[in-house]
Formats: structure tokens, sequence, C-alpha cells
């Protein structure tokens, strides 16, 4: 739609990105491909939309997945030309973030990891139990001095969101299997 | 003089106790998340969407508005005091107030971000209370081809102001209109997109979409890049009495005013949120300085941080009136709170001030009361939200992800949902590493659903004449609007890197005494 206007803002052209930063942007290709593929996917997937048969409404539900798929694919195909002529993006800036680090995949790895073990543990060992592993093994990954402190502070979050959430303002979390018997933890 | 009545009614509700100590808890916990480093309004409210669940409407509106004004009182805390070197100038009050408070002056720096914020958000209130009614009136005889017209400026502006480059905005829309298609079709009850996963068959919850992209994403890419060793902060000395002197006081009320109504008009427009206000301020009052205060833009100008917060306050509070008057979202904190109401069935909207009357005065009434109880809370509280700054990074990141944890699997307490969460965090892990923007993801996921509502609303009473469209003058005038809006945005955007480029570099050795300067 508006893509054409897009060139002279890029990071490139704002002389704000870092110098130094040449290494061969793979990922970047590899995320605009995949968005790109996104909107293939929502232009195909959307001649399998089922129309309903007699509900010869004017517009039906195709037409708008067809619409959002075309914006998707044509702005993640000028992203990826841009990208072959070099023009990078300009990653994000925060208080906490050294703009002059290189990306640590493995915290973030580790994050991912520990984020995902909420998955099981939910339902398994119990909201508390699931907080306290999520807390202390972000904390331990993202380079907490004390293990025992991470942990701890994790339990007491856990236990209290619990209280908070489950026991006072009622929302259904599961207290797990060691701490069920607690007539206050049952709710 | 029908809204005054109504907003004195509002008061009667805001005053109620249960009420001001919802506004109270609010305004806290904002300011004390606005001061966290790496958390913004919009990642605030997206945390504390469980809250709706058991909260009753107004009580849990009044706790988002709090929650928004003080995040916008708490930042400028931590732009002024955070001694972060290295960080670009993207937010305009760390290029002038960390150079006050390095050169000693922080706690000025402090007080005339916080009265400006007072200023401002309380003027932009009373914009907010005369203008709002009005619009909505108006907004009541627009039909669906209007509001089609409507959500498609405000896609186009989000789209393509938001964020450094406008393919990439597109993209990042493109990704949240997509997760918005996903689930069951209203009209005609066919699934899209669903993979044939039963869970997805309702839809992908917009809380995941802003709790993935605000929290966890954000988190990601905190601790992809994070500034390890001790948290930096500039001490502040002396009582908050004597802060400010009366000359930082001449030099602060014309920046006020002028930022005020820089910010508020353009805050209702959807051209971006606060962040052009701020930078249109930044450069008026660095045009209009004489004397010695220009010489001291950049190197710590008293009038560079009054400017700029009044305009972001001023510009948070202009975002309400789209947002109430016609249900648009022009802003990812905007399109989190329109999710809050969505959850308890309430529609924003022109008909939100005939039918929930007594909700949205009550609203509108808090956020006067949250000015107020915010500025007592910044001034003399500084001490406690300097300690809040200083919380360990590890501790700090770790608990987000607790609280996103949370807020995913309080949905529907299904795990599903928690994966879901993970998925979308890691795409805006992504996003933000390679440069798109995310918030018009969030603006996609919550208005794509609404635009194809009233798309094929249109469709239907035209027949399918596409002509239906752009018969109204009103929509006319809205694209019109949206040419308009995109060609002023760019200029904006244009100028303000061009600002940034020649941002003096920051010069604290010699830094010249500004105390016995004559005027």
């Amino acid at each position: 739609m508006t893509e054409s206007t897009g060139a002279p803002l890029d990071a490139s052209a704002s002389g704000g990105a870092p110098a130094g930063r040449t290494r061969a942007p793979a990922g970047e290709f590899a995320f605009a491909c995949f968005c790109a593929a996104v909107g293939a996917y929502a232009i195909i997937g959307a001649g399998f939309i089922r129309v309903p048969p007699g509900s010869a409404s004017v517009l039906g539900p195709r037409v708008f997945p067809y619409s959002v798929g075309a914006l998707l694919l044509v702005a993640s195909l000028v992203v990826v030309v841009q990208l072959a002529r070099g023009r990078r993006g300009l990653p994000e800036d925060g208080e906490d973030v050294d703009p002059d680090a290189p990306t640590d995949w493995r915290t973030v790895g580790l994050l991912v990891l520990c984020f995902a073990t909420q998955l099981v543990l939910i339902e398994f060992a119990g909201w508390p139990f699931a907080v306290t592993v999520l807390f202390g093994g972000a904390a331990l990954a993202l380079g907490a001095k004390r293990w025992w402190a991470a942990l701890l502070i994790g339990l007491g979050l856990g236990l209290v969101t619990q209280l908070v959430f489950g026991a006072w303002l009622g929302l259904s979390l599961p207290s797990g299997p060691l701490l069920d018997w607690i007539p206050i933890f049952h709710g | 003089m029908d809204s005054l009545n109504a907003l004195l009614e509002g008061f009667a509700t805001a005053l109620q106790p249960q009420y001001l100590l919802y506004a109270l808890f609010g305004v806290f916990v904002g300011t004390a998340v606005g001061v966290l480093p790496g958390i913004g309004p919009a990642m605030t409210v997206a945390l504390l969407l469980p809250l709706t669940y058991s909260l009753d409407p107004t009580g849990a509106l009044i706790v988002f508005a709090g929650i928004y004004y003080g995040g916008m009182y708490g930042g400028s805390t931590t732009s002024i005091l955070l001694n972060t070197p290295g960080e670009s100038a993207s937010i305009v009050t760390a290029l002038e107030g960390n150079r006050m408070a390095k050169a000693g002056r922080g706690a000025a720096a402090l007080a005339t971000a916080a009265l400006g914020s007072f200023v401002a958000g309380t003027v932009a209130t009373l914009g907010l209370t005369f203008l709002a009614p009005g619009i909505s009136k108006l907004a009541v005889q627009l039909g669906p081809a209007d509001y089609f017209a409507l959500i498609v400026v405000a896609f186009l502006t989000v789209g393509a102001l938001l964020g450094s480059s406008v393919p990439r905005g597109l993209v990042s829309l493109g990704l949240g209109l997509m997760l918005g298609l996903v689930g069951t079709e209203v009209l005609s009850g066919q699934q899209r997109y669903t993979l044939g996963v039963p869970s997805l068959a309702d839809g992908i919850d917009v809380v995941i979409i802003a709790v993935g992209l605000f929290a966890l994403g954000e988190t990601l890419y905190v601790a992809s890049r994070l500034r390890h060793g001790p948290v930096r902060v500039i001490p502040v000395t002396g009582g908050w009495r004597g802060w400010m002197t009366r000359r930082d006081w001449s030099r602060s009320w014309r920046p006020w005013l002028r930022g005020t109504a820089i910010g508020f008009p353009i805050g209702t427009i959807p051209a971006g949120g606060a962040d052009v206000a701020t930078f249109l301020s930044y450069a008026t009052e660095r045009r209009l300085a004489k004397g010695n205060a220009r010489a001291e833009f950049g190197r710590g100008a008293i009038e560079g941080v009054a400017g700029p917060e009044a305009a972001n306050n001023a510009a948070a509070a202009g975002v309400l009136v789209p947002l109430l008057t016609l249900g648009l979202p022009t802003t990812a904190t905007a399109a989190i709170i329109i999710s809050a109401f969505q959850s308890y069935g309430i529609r924003p909207g022109p008909m939100l001030f005939e039918n929930q009357s007594g909700l949205v005065w009550a609203l509108i009434a808090s956020l006067y009361i949250g000015n107020v109880m915010l500025l007592v809370l910044n001034l003399p509280l500084v001490g406690m939200w300097v300690k809040v700054l200083r919380i360990p990074r590890p501790y700090l990141y770790a608990g987000i992800l607790a609280f996103a944890g949370l807020g995913a699997y309080a949905l529907h307490f299904n795990v599903f949902d928690t994966l879901a969460l993970l998925v979308v965090g890691i795409a805006g892990f992504l996003m933000r590493r390679y440069g798109y923007p995310v918030a018009p993801m969030v603006v996609g996921g919550i208005l794509g659903p609404m635009a194809e509502e009233q798309l094929r609303k249109s469709m239907a009473i035209s027949q399918g004449d596409p002509a239906y469209l752009v018969h109204s003058p009103f929509a006319i005038a809205a694209y019109a609007t949206l040419a308009a809006i995109i060609v002023v945005g760019l200029w904006l955007k244009r100028r303000r890197a061009r600002l940034e480029a020649s941002a003096p570099e920051p010069i604290t050795a010699s830094l010249p005494a500004w105390e016995d300067e004559p005027r």
C-alpha cells in the first residue's frame, strides 16, 4: 500500500546504527522470509476457508484474509529487498540494554526453557512450585549471584501470588499435590 | 453544562473510599513500574489484566487509568536518574534531564518534570472532559463505512509511523492482523487458520498478544543484551522543598504550557503517540530559548525537561479522546485498555457516553484525582523510587516472567495459552532484535476483527458496491486526513532523525555556573 514511501527512513539513513555491526544478517533475512511465508500461508489458507453454501453474502469469510496475507507478503518482501541492498533494521534501545553487547543466545535459550517448564509444572507440581522454578531459573540465567536467594524469592512469590490471586481474588490456580491439603490453598 | 453535571457525578463515584483506594493502587503501581527500566505502561497494563477477572468494571478501569498516568510520571524519574552511558537520545527527557542530574541539579529536573506532568495532565484532562462528549455525539451518526475508514487510518498511521522503517511497521501490523484472524469467524461460523487445534477455535486472546510482546518479548530481548554490573543511579541531594528555585519556576511554566498545547492535539490524532509530541516540544523549546538558556541546551537546560515532559503527559491524555469516543486505540497501551473494556463486554465508542455514562465519568474523574495523587507520590517520595530503580536486574526480569506466566494461564486455566504466549514472546524478541516495532502488531490484533466486521457490514448494506466505502463526506475526509497525517508524520520523523543526529555531545567537564546568571 504505502511501502514505496519507506525508503529514506531506514536505519542506515537515520544514522543511529552503532558502527561495527557488520555481521551477515542471516537471522534478519530468515525472519523476514518467515514473515513472508506467513503471508503466503495466509493467502493459500484463505482459499481453503469454507464458504457456507447459500449464504451468498456479498463479502464472504475469505476476502479479509486474502488482503491481510497480501499486505504481510508484500511488506515482508520489501524488507527482504531492503536487506539485500544492505539496509539493516535498527535494534530497539532500552535502559537496561547494552548497545554494544552481542546477542547472548545462551541466556535467551535458557529463559525460553525456564518458561517452557510452566507447560508441565503448573498442572503437575502446582502454581507455587512452577513459579519457583521459573523465577529461580530465570534469575540464575540472568546472572543472580546467590542461587538459594533466587529460589527462596521465587517460592515466596509463588506462595504470595497463589494466596492473592488464587485464595483472595478467586482465580483457580492449581496449588499442586504438595499444598492442596492446606485449607487456605485449597481455596 | 451537561457534561459538568455528569463529571460531578463521576467525582461522587470516584471519591468513594474503595475507588480512591483503587486509584491510589493504580498510580502507585504505575509509578513503580514506570520507574523500573524496561517496563512501560503497555507492559504494566498487560501484566495486570488478570485483575479484570475479579474487579468490577469501574474499579478495574480506575486502576488502569492510574497505571496509565503513573507510568508516564515514573518514566521521567528513570531517564533523569539512571546513569546509562551510550543510550541514544530516544528519550528526550534523558537528553537534558540526565545532564542536569549529572551537574548536581537532578532535584530541579525531577521537580519540573513532576510539576509539568501535573499541569499538563490536568489541563489535558480538562480538554478531554469538554471535547469527548461532543465528539461522541458526532460519532453516533457514523456508519460502518465511516468506521472502516477510521480503522484504516489508525492501521496505516500506527503501522507507518511507529518505528524507524515503514515496511517493518507494516509487517508488524500484518502479523497482528493475522493473529486476529485465527479462530471462528463470527458471521458465517467458519474456522480460519485454526490448524485443527480446538483451543485455537476461540481465537488468540489479545492478552496473549500484548503480554507476549511486551512482557516476554521485551524480557528476552533485554536478556540477550543485558547491561551487567551494578545499577548506577545519580544521587539526589537536599530536601524536596528547596528543589526548584524561583528562577527554575520562571523558566519552567511557559514550557509546561507550550508542551501541553503541543502534546494534547498530537495525542488525539493517530500520529504515533507521545514520542512525536515530546520531540516536537523539545525542538520548540530549543528554538525559543534565548541567551544563556540556549547555550545550556545539550548540557542540561531545564526548559528541555519541562516542555517534553508536559507534552508527553498531555499526549497520553489526548490518546484517551479517540479511545473513549470512537473506540479507536492509537497506541499499544490504548489497545490493551480496549481489551480490558472488552473483557467486560463493554465496547468503547460513541455509545459509551450514552450507555455507560456513569462508568466513563467516574473514569475521567479518577484521572483528575490520580493526577493529584501522582504529584504527592512523586515529589516527596522520590527517595523510595530511587530504591526501586536499584532492584537487581536478574530478579526484576525473573519477576516479570512469572507475572507474564500468571497472566496467560489465568485466561482459561489452560497451559495452551502459556504455549501461545511463549510463541508470541519469541516472535516479539525477534522483532525487537531486528528492528520491527511491536506496537502495530498489538493494534492490528485488536482492530483487525473490528475492521473486518465494519467492512462486511458496509458491503452488506451496499450489496457489494465498493463505492459505498467512500460515499459519505466523513469517510472521504478520513481518507484525505490519512494522506495528510502520513505526510506530516513522515516529515516529523525525519525532523526527529535530524535532531537526533545533531544532538550535541554531552559536555560534563566545563559546566557553566547557572545560578548567578542574569536573565
